[in-house]
């Protein structure tokens, strides 16, 4: 390759580039936050409920899961602009990674509901609960240690993931990197830096995910 | 026979020793000319530079000079299509043996790639949205601007949003098509490219309409190439002057943008 690496750029540019993968982590917490609230809502509705609600939640989970992460988000970006809705890059990638978190993690949290015997719902019940308190003291619980992994990997993917958000001009860690890079046309070393700086966010989080089911998890 | 065997294997060594020195020195020329096919990379989200047609074929201004190089060659030409971004790793990794791509003269991109003289000259302009209400440069300060990342217009601008304290109001695009599409969509008030696009994308789009020229100077453009490979870049300034010389350069600025080709030398510089 006729290339000769120069790191200076990327040392000089260092500061703003873990700035902006802090935007990064704050996109995929909080899609993550987000993604589990609905995750668990969507997959309780397909569970126990009929009707249209169902359906609604059956075709956010298929078009989650079957369509490409990229199309979701310019269909926040661009899509609902054509209707004359716009949101700043910001949202569109919060909202896509949403959607996206969603749909799979929907199916996590109904693998996990459908792993908790029937009987125990029996159980709760006959000793007084009712269905409120049985699911947040008695099932959820159990879900939760049962999809517990399955979320950090989405936890995990949501962080890379929000790489799309460069595509709809969100200036998160590659999307600085871009910048970086198209400015100082040092392209491999910032993207190196920057693979770099991904891996040591997931081994981050893949630690404290580790730490708190040690935790959590102990029985 | 013994002498025959002698004879066989001086000749082979000779040949081999031939063809590891032709190897050794082989420059691009000759790489494009082996291969037998010239590999370019062109933006083709660049009307009427470069863009695709109604068969969704590459064409354009570009394009032409592509197929004129492997002419020059005598090779076949591959078309590359590239966005603004990719224009240089092209080049750098190899991929390509040459973009014309309407790419700047950077003193910056000059330490990782290789120029050409210029071969055409842009200069940078708005196209604003028709209810924007954008008729000057100083109507964008505070307006959402949008241009393609990788590109001198996005430079130029964050360079005067910088000194300006203008916060917040730039939006960067992947590509010129999303830039448009922005500007179209209401998303951004303004959009900068070339002069040579604004045309083509105005007629394209009902809520597009032609906004400022940008304050900065006048883009030389350059056809690029390994910064290494000095004897690929003398031939392809060689191309590029024969085509002027030629009439080529004339006749097909007259057929995709239309009028006189504007004039490549600088003023005051000798190349």
């Amino acid at each position: 390759m006729d290339y000769n690496f120069h790191w200076r750029p990327v040392f000089k540019s260092l500061p703003d580039l873990l700035e902006s993968a802090l935007l990064t982590l704050e996109v995929a917490i909080l899609s993550m936050i987000l993604g589990i609230l609905f995750g668990l809502a969507l997959s309780l509705i397909r569970i126990k409920m009929t009707g249209p609600l169902k359906w609604f939640a059956v075709s956010w989970i298929e078009l989650a899961r079957n369509t490409p992460a990229l199309l979701q988000l310019f269909f926040f970006g661009f899509g609902l602009g054509a209707f004359g809705i716009h949101f700043s890059p910001f949202l569109i990638v919060l909202l896509g990674l949403t959607f996206n978190n969603s749909g799979y993690l929907a199916e996590n949290f109904r693998g996990g509901f459908n792993s908790i015997p029937e009987t125990q719902i029996r159980a709760s019940l006959s000793l007084g609960m009712n269905s409120f308190q049985t699911y947040t003291r008695i099932i959820i619980p159990q879900v939760l240690r049962v999809v517990y992994h399955p979320m950090t990997n989405q936890m995990v993917w949501a962080v890379l993931m929000s790489s799309l958000g460069m595509l709809v001009g969100f200036r998160e860690l590659s999307g600085e990197t871009q910048f970086f890079a198209s400015k100082t046309y040092r392209i491999f070393e910032y993207f190196a830096a920057t693979a770099i700086i991904y891996y040591v966010i997931v081994k981050i989080i893949l630690g404290l995910s580790r730490l708190m089911a040690s935790r959590l998890f102990k029985y | 026979m013994k002498m025959f065997s002698k004879t066989l294997v001086s000749l082979f060594a000779a040949v081999v020793m031939l063809t590891g020195s032709s190897t050794a020195f082989a420059d691009k020329l000759d790489d494009v000319i082996d291969a037998g096919v010239l590999r370019c990379g062109v933006v083709l989200d660049f009307p009427p530079i470069g863009y695709r047609d109604a068969n969704n074929e590459p064409a354009g201004f570009d394009v032409e000079y592509c197929k004129d190089l492997a002419a020059a060659l005598e090779v076949d030409y591959e078309i590359i299509a590239v966005t603004w971004a990719e224009r240089l790793p092209l080049i750098v990794t190899n991929r390509g043996d040459v973009v014309f791509g309407g790419t700047s003269d950077t003193l910056s991109r000059a330490k990782t790639v290789g120029f050409t003289i210029p071969y055409a000259i842009y200069y940078a302009q708005a196209v604003v949205g028709a209810d924007s209400g954008i008729v000057t440069v100083e109507d964008m300060y505070d307006k959402k601007v949008a241009a393609a990342v990788g590109t001198v217009p996005e430079q130029e601008w964050l360079k005067i949003a910088e000194e300006l304290g203008i916060e917040g109001n730039y939006q960067g695009y992947q590509s010129e098509n999303e830039v448009f599409l922005a500007v179209a969509q209401g998303k951004a008030h303004a959009g900068i490219t070339t002069n040579t696009t604004v045309l083509p994308i105005t007629q394209q789009f009902d809520t597009v309409i032609a906004g400022p020229r940008m304050p900065w100077g006048t883009d030389y453009t350059s056809v690029v190439g390994p910064r290494m490979d000095v004897t690929w870049l003398n031939y392809l300034n060689l191309f590029v002057t024969q085509q002027v010389r030629s009439g080529r350069y004339q006749e097909l600025w007259g057929k995709f943008v239309g009028g006189e080709a504007p004039e490549l030398r600088i003023p005051g510089v000798y190349y």
